[in-house]
């Protein structure tokens, strides 16, 4: 099984050192969550790893290859698929063209798999199956935030990159996406590397946890000894 | 009333052609960001292929195909050797204000050259094209009906290319990964899109459906390096009346523009075309300055 290999991780964002010197390991079928305050790099971390940044120096290695500074359409052709921030959708798109969108690179090889990528994850969002012909901008937020994942699962990815999936949404909403994920990779093995602010949601259901302050990692350990660690919690993230 | 009617038809199929120029110009502000003052300076130079084709000897209908083709391959050619490494650079320089606006400048820098390029290997001169079907009205006894077959032909063809065009973007993976590359590209980019390779294909298309523009108006304003301008603007005035974001809105606003300039050539005076098209602009900038379709944020860059 694949896992992705972080070492020595530096980017710039504009002329700020977003990551400075970012090493650890997601393990193969685990959720990691990566935690810390605004401006910790948690995001230009995610964008590292999908090629939408460009790292300065350091590796990211994926299973057997480097895909340090690829560029985002052939890292997601090697099986690692990102949600950015901020439910990623394309509005005046309707919501089935927003799922196709995810597929477009593989539908000649695999059309038949397309179709049930396809079918799975309306099956996974019940709420998105309604609303296949609406467009994406009639969603609501969580729908939003769901179309995006699904968006990202057509891809058939082994490695889902989060980044945020709670911003601006409901608890209860925040609490059927983060349940929802976690079935998946308990129940289908896929790796997770879920960026939060909110720790304690992210925590809950993490294997393991990067807490990031000010570009550098503070903390690498097991989920529960985060939660766990009150010195940590107090020091880092502010409960 | 026959007048009228003529009037109306010519309109009409004069309007399918400026339809067709300015969704060329909307294909590529919506997919690369560029204004492209080169595509009719493009258009002329095929046209000008096809002329000599024919010249030479050759059909009518192998002179459209090898200009279509040029087209295209022209478009892909400016994209892929101007306009890219121009992006390139784009994101180094430090004057992000101007940055937007370098591509613009280097389309009026190509349709320079390629006016000057046409006028070295044709000399300038002034020649004509040659319709494929009788472009004189139809003889309906002793009298005329108010149009010619060529009016027909071009209303078929315009017709054709954007309902083709409009099942392309709607209904193809690769018109919706154009679409998806144009609306946000980090999301295509994300998504597996080759976004640089959906750029060149909206390079390619709009360069084909100047090309196609320019061979259906070319027998009625003549060839020569700068016979094209005139439909340029007029062209430009559709895509920005409809909304420089909607290629539909473009194709409204090349038939308002085609049937208003018909009608004011008739009824008004020819030399107050440039007065309306103006009035026109004027009018839609006050009541909707995003054009009849366009949305509601002016993009930039």
């Amino acid at each position: 099984m694949k896992e992705l290999i972080v070492s020595d991780l530096v980017t710039d964002y504009g002329h700020v050192r977003a990551l400075d010197g970012i090493s650890f390991v997601a393990s193969s079928g685990e959720i990691t969550t990566v935690i810390g305050a605004n401006g910790a790099g948690k995001s230009t971390l995610l964008r590292t790893i999908s090629g939408l940044e460009k790292a300065k120096s350091g590796t990211i290695s994926w299973g057997d290859i480097e895909i340090t500074n690829l560029a985002p359409e052939e890292i997601v052709r090697s099986g690692i698929a990102h949600v950015p921030e901020g439910h990623a959708v394309i509005p005046t798109f309707s919501v089935l063209e927003n799922i196709e969108m995810g597929a477009l690179f593989r539908r000649r090889k695999n059309s038949s798999d397309v179709k049930a990528a396809i079918s799975e994850v309306l099956d996974l969002f019940p709420r998105l199956a309604e609303r296949v012909k609406q467009s994406a901008g009639s969603l609501s937020g969580g729908e939003r935030q769901m179309l995006a994942i699904s968006r990202a699962l057509v891809s058939r990815p082994k490695l889902l990159l989060l980044d945020e999936p709670s911003l601006g949404l409901a608890p209860l909403v925040v609490e059927q996406i983060i349940q929802t994920i976690n079935h998946l990779c308990r129940s289908t093995g896929l790796t997770v590397l879920l960026v939060e602010q909110n720790a304690n949601t992210a925590l809950a259901v993490a294997d393991h946890g990067v807490l990031l302050a000010l570009g550098k990692v503070a903390s690498d350990q097991s989920a529960a000894a985060m939660r766990a660690d009150s010195a940590l919690r107090s020091a880092y993230l502010g409960y | 009333m026959n007048t009228f009617i003529s009037t109306l038809i010519t309109g009409t199929a004069t309007g399918a052609i400026y339809a067709l120029a300015a969704l060329g110009l909307v294909i590529v502000w919506r997919g690369a960001g560029v204004v492209n003052f080169a595509q009719m300076g493009q258009a002329m130079f095929t046209t000008y292929i096809a002329s000599n084709l024919i010249a030479s000897g050759n059909s009518y209908w192998l002179a459209f195909v090898v200009a279509l083709i040029s087209g295209s391959l022209l478009g892909m050619a400016i994209d892929l050797l101007i306009m890219r490494p121009l992006a390139h650079k784009k994101s180094s320089s430090s004057t992000k204000t101007l940055a937007a606006t370098i591509p613009v400048i280097a389309s009026l820098g190509i349709l320079a050259i390629l006016q000057a390029l046409a006028g070295v290997f044709w000399a300038g001169e002034e020649r004509g094209f040659p319709t494929p079907v009788n472009s004189f009205y139809f003889k309906n006894g002793t009298g005329t009906l108010p149009f010619s077959a060529f009016n027909l032909f071009v209303i078929g063809v315009v017709l054709t290319v954007l309902l083709s065009l409009s099942y392309f973007f709607t209904q193809t993976g690769v018109g919706l990964g154009m679409r998806a590359a144009a609306l946000n590209p980090e999301v295509a980019r994300l998504s597996g899109i080759k976004v640089s390779r959906m750029r060149t294909l909206s390079w390619a298309i709009s360069g084909a459906a100047g090309s196609l523009a320019g061979l259906l108006i070319t027998p009625s304003t003549n060839l020569s390096p700068n016979s094209l301008d005139l439909i340029l603007i007029v062209a430009f005035t559709a895509a920005v009346v409809g909304g420089l974001d909607s290629p539909l809105g473009a194709v409204i606003g090349g038939l308002i523009l085609g049937i208003g300039i018909s009608l004011v050539t008739t009824y008004g005076s020819p030399e107050n075309v440039f007065l309306a098209i103006l009035f026109l602009l004027l009018a839609v900038q006050l009541i909707r300055p995003n054009g009849i379709l366009g949305g509601k944020q002016v993009r930039r860059g």
